[in-house]
């Protein structure tokens, strides 16, 4: 995130707000990551976004709301990521769309760890403020999973459970990863993780033949 | 409560204990880590507040030693369940229905071990992780052997039936976890469903 030049730039205040707020968000993430809740201050995110302590109240009454809109941007960026490459698959078929959005995500986590952590690990752990939005997110992954997706193996619609557990299970996963200091090497799960994801819609044979094919 | 004299001093000691173990899982599932507050804990154990700190370092030790017992508790009874010797089926169908029937019956040492330890400490949080592997573990060891599951599968399945019952917890329904036996078992299974057909080919890596 660009610091905006001093004194007068002609920039709107509309505009010199929406980056300072995008930059606070960016700092907290970073000094999470970096230095864990506890010493995220105000004064820290405010250095690393190089916004004043006094502008920060000006965004957010407390760290926890800053926390909490940054925690929205994370799984923002996530979805909407995952949303354009399954946008832009090569085919129309459910599953490669489903491949394109977790390779996606995947290179998405590498890329950025500090919203790897953010979003996977740090989320769950700051309690129950918190939780009702990895829960949404969680959901609306599903919803996305579902739709196009064929009956299951034996006939019949694959139960929501299924979904929610294979997304949770997903999920759970990458974050056990992520805090084992694996972030940088999820990409190399992206075979394992479709072949788990398609499993459970398509049944073990057909996930496994889908998954060789490439 | 009146302990009468004869009980062994190491009984009563031990007793107590249990107390302010089973007093801390009930406070923090009903008002959470934080509210819950050591007076609450030694009222509600009946017990003096210099036996809790003699007993305890404060209110996050014997949080990690209620939270140790519970998983300890939670991993015997799963372990318990799945006798060796059956099919694969029979054996993830009984350590689920095990694990389903010891939410239904302690759902406050459950909402404790499986929601409450994840954002309390960080002490509890990597208690809550190291717990999390030991199922993983137990898992791996009870799956088909010489197949060429992908390494993450167990990590994903305990984590899709973590992820179900904390959501079945949080809304209070814990006492109706073992409706979801089917499902869960559908779920666990289906990546083995087919492990016999194709045979071993070594775990891949």
């Amino acid at each position: 995130m660009q610091r905006l030049p001093r004194g007068r730039h002609g920039l709107s205040p509309e505009y010199v707000a929406r980056n300072q707020r995008e930059r606070l968000l960016s700092g907290l993430t970073q000094a999470l990551y970096e230095e864990g809740y506890e010493s995220t201050t105000v004064a820290l995110i405010g250095q690393r976004a190089a916004v004043s302590k006094s502008d920060f109240y000006k965004h957010f009454d407390s760290k926890d709301e800053c926390f909490l809109a940054a925690y929205e941007a994370a799984i923002e960026s996530i979805r909407e990521r995952m949303e354009t490459a399954c946008a832009s698959a090569t085919s129309e078929r459910w599953a490669d769309r489903v491949a394109a959005a977790i390779e996606a995500l995947l290179n998405l986590l590498t890329l950025e760890p500090a919203l790897a952590s953010m979003a996977l690990v740090e989320g769950i752990r700051a309690g129950r403020h918190v939780y009702g939005r990895y829960q949404a997110a969680l959901d609306s992954f599903v919803r996305d999973l579902r739709e196009g997706a064929p009956a299951s193996p034996a006939g019949g619609e694959v139960p929501e459970a299924m979904g929610e557990a294979v997304v949770g299970g997903v999920a759970a996963m990458l974050g056990r990863r992520i805090l084992a200091g694996e972030t940088d090497q999820l990409p190399q799960l992206f075979p394992e993780i479709l072949e788990f994801v398609l499993t459970a819609y398509l049944g073990a044979e057909e996930a496994r033949r889908i998954v060789s094919a490439g | 409560m009146t302990i009468r004299p004869e009980l062994p001093r190491e009984f009563v000691a031990e007793h107590k204990r249990r107390r302010m173990i089973d007093a801390i899982a009930d406070l923090t599932a009903e008002q959470g880590y934080e509210a819950t507050k050591i007076a609450d804990i030694v009222r509600q154990a009946a017990v003096a507040r210099k036996t809790l700190y003699d007993n305890f370092d404060g209110k996050e030790d014997l949080f990690l030693s209620a939270l140790d017992t519970a998983q300890a508790e939670m991993r015997a009874a799963v372990e318990e369940g799945c006798e060796p010797g059956s099919s694969l089926e029979d054996r993830i169908a009984a350590g689920l229905g095990a694990l389903l029937e010891f939410i239904a019956a302690h759902p406050a040492p459950s909402r404790m071990l499986m929601v409450e330890a994840i954002s309390a400490t960080p002490s509890s949080a990597r208690l809550y992780e190291a717990s999390v592997g030991r199922f993983v573990d137990l898992l791996r060891v009870g799956a088909p052997t010489g197949t060429d599951l992908p390494e993450t599968i167990e990590e994903s399945l305990v984590g899709g039936v973590g992820w179900i019952l904390q959501q079945l917890i949080r809304r209070g329904e814990a006492g109706s976890a073992p409706q979801l036996l089917p499902e869960l078992v559908q779920f666990v299974l289906s990546p083995y469903a087919s492990v016999a057909e194709r045979g071993g080919a070594g775990r891949r890596k």
